[in-house]
């Protein structure tokens, strides 16, 4: 008996029983579908996270204090630190920053029709190198400004366009308020972010840059401040450009071996958030295996229930000439149609469900050719698994009992 | 072109040994119009399966178209069956729930005739047990006669050396017993070898060979005619 006849046969059997064959696809269909969602929503995560990275540059690096230490004010990282990090390592480094971005406080913009929450960031001139944005209009923080501690912002365009209505707002003021008192910045030019796949967290705030010198005067910092930003060459080693960062902050603040700084690579980062995104995708995914492993069960199981109630078709089938194989192939090639038709719902529905979630959530989703080779593969696989005993019970009847079953 | 050897047939149960078949020796010629008769328990039934190749003997020779089939396997046995046997059953044993098409078609595809092939032979077949108009019909919507039809015509799709009825008239009233019993005597005519294995004599009165059975031995052996 050949291929094409084994499976119309197949097809003519599970047609016969309509409603039990989808109910058995059904687990195959859950299986596949939620396997096919969590795959492609994680690949989507890490796709996002990567391309998000990239933006960045992967060779930026940060210095900071770490958290996880008892800080004295003697500990903290100071611009006079950055200074001296950017003479000492000059020639490894691209572009370097820092980051003053004092917690707590809550800035509003005063005069305008309502107060917005805005994240102010003291930054350096090259801070726009490292963040990759591109500015609209105007100019961004110069080294005169910071020089000078000038009061000048770059704001975010839709910043401008929600608190302005028009992107023409170069020289205009604008009015910053925080917990004891205001400050005036004249708006020297607009960017607009890199374009985010990730999803945002929480509220959405309002970036405005201000120079880092002026922040740390506004603020009152005694120099203190958040966190360096550098990105390097791209030849040298992240990680060893850190180590030796910390080594010369610990010897300017006499406090070697106790760990109070810290050093963060984005590649470092990309690696930390991936693999987070690869043990949710392996947790998820492993619980959507199991419900694929029990549709296998459930196919098993009807396959039984068809092989004795067929027993009789058998014995007749065998009576006219069927091999044992004739009939083994039959019930698998039975199982396996369950299976695969179930698979191929599956893989559609699960593609269009990753294409809902990824809609409602905000997540990217990332569905290929390969997701559904290896989805149709394995839900076949889960057929031929599932069919190989009852098939082989049913070959191995014996015709003349088979005959005489009621 | 059957020749049958001190055939024994023993089913050994561990408690109880049942010698089915004792000894047997029987030679069938082709074109020959047979019927095997005995009561139940008379050893008809298993002589019926080891000449149908359902079953092997324990002992002896059974010889079927220069096969000797106490030494195949398995899979062998079953192209035996494919090839030279066409089995009618007293409960007509039909697949359920395809077409008399269908049903009669499934010798072929288990010996791999062609598509194109099949179709013609399957109508040929139905047409030779005057079934052709019925032949998209399931079996639970043809009338017992004609069940037994369709299943005389899978049992003659591929030209088989014996037609083996057990009991073909045992579910069936007179007047279609009768008709059935015509079928079979216009394909004894055509030449096919028809073995038909029964418990009424009226039924074995109208073949020309009756073989009766008795505690697993042939007690009477007589050709009526010619």
């Amino acid at each position: 008996m050949n291929f094409i006849e084994s499976i119309k046969i197949a097809l003519k059997a599970l047609w016969i029983n309509k409603m039990r064959s989808i109910l058995t696809m059904l687990g195959i269909i859950i299986g596949i579908s939620s396997v096919i969602t969590v795959v492609a929503l994680g690949n989507g995560m890490k796709g996002a996270v990567n391309s998000e990275f990239d933006n960045y540059g992967a060779s930026s690096i940060y210095i900071f204090n770490s958290f996880s230490e008892e800080l004295y004010n003697e500990d903290l990282v100071t611009l006079d630190d950055y200074d001296e990090l950017g003479r000492v390592f000059e020639k490894y480094i691209n572009a370097k920053s820092v980051m003053i971005n004092y917690s707590g406080t809550t800035y509003k913009i005063e005069d305008v029709k309502e107060s917005v929450k805005l994240d102010v960031q003291g930054v350096s001139e090259e801070y726009n190198e490292i963040m990759n944005f591109t500015l609209v209009k105007g100019r961004f923080l110069t080294e005169q400004d910071i020089n000078s501690r000038k009061n000048v912002a770059v704001i975010d365009k839709k910043l401008a366009l929600e608190q302005f209505g028009k992107e023409d707002v170069l020289g205009e003021k604008l009015n910053i308020s925080r917990n004891n008192g205001s400050d005036t910045f004249i708006i020297v030019g607009l960017f607009e972010p890199a374009k985010s796949l990730l999803p945002t967290m929480g509220e959405e705030t309002q970036i405005v840059y201000i120079p880092m010198t002026t922040a740390a005067r506004l603020l009152d910092l005694s120099n203190q401040i958040y966190y360096m930003n550098f990105t390097l060459s791209n030849d040298v080693d992240a990680n060893e450009i850190i180590e030796q960062m910390i080594s010369v902050l610990e010897r300017r603040h006499k406090n070697v071996g106790q760990e109070k700084f810290a050093g963060q690579s984005a590649e470092g980062q990309l690696e930390i958030v991936n693999g987070i995104v690869k043990i949710v995708t392996s947790v998820v995914g492993a619980i959507a295996a199991i419900s694929l492993f029990v549709g296998g069960i459930g196919i098993m199981n009807i396959m039984l229930v068809s092989v004795t109630e067929r027993t009789r078709e058998i014995g007749i089938r065998k009576a006219i000439g069927a091999t044992r194989k004739d009939i083994l192939v039959q019930f698998l090639i039975e199982a396996i149609v369950i299976s695969g038709i179930g698979g191929i719902i599956g893989t559609v529905l699960g593609i269009m469900l990753s294409k809902i979630v990824s809609h409602f959530m905000k997540i990217p989703a990332t569905t290929g050719i390969l997701i559904i080779i290896i989805a149709t593969l394995f839900s076949t696989i889960v057929g031929i698994i599932a069919g190989l005993y009852p098939a082989n019970k049913a070959a191995k009847l014996d015709p003349i009992d088979a005959l005489r079953y009621e | 072109m059957i020749k049958l050897e001190k055939i024994w047939k023993i089913y050994d149960t561990g408690e109880v040994k049942v010698e089915a078949l004792q000894g047997i020796d029987l030679e069938i010629n082709k074109g020959e119009f047979i019927s095997i008769i005995g009561a139940s328990g008379s050893g008809k039934s298993t002589m019926m399966n080891i000449l149908g190749c359902l079953d092997k003997p324990t002992k002896g020779t059974y010889k079927l178209s220069d096969n000797y089939i106490e030494n195949l396997d398995e899979d062998e046995l079953a192209k035996m069956r494919s090839e030279n046997i066409g089995f009618v059953f007293q409960t007509f044993n039909l697949v359920p729930r395809v077409t008399a098409f269908h049903n009669v078609e499934l010798p072929l595809i288990y010996s791999r005739v062609k598509l194109s092939e099949r179709k013609k032979r399957v109508i040929e077949s139905l047409e030779r047990v005057g079934l052709d108009d019925r032949m998209h019909h399931k079996p639970n919507q043809l009338s017992g006669g004609q069940k037994q039809r369709v299943a005389i015509a899978r049992a003659l799709i591929n030209s088989p050396s014996i037609l083996l009825a057990d009991e073909p008239t045992g579910n069936l009233d007179s007047e279609t017993t009768v008709e059935i019993m015509k079928i079979f005597k216009k394909l004894n005519d055509e030449g096919v070898t028809v073995i038909i294995v029964t418990h009424e004599l009226d039924i074995a009165a109208m073949t020309n060979r009756q073989i009766t059975f008795r505690d697993g031995k042939i007690i009477k052996d007589e050709v009526i005619k010619f």
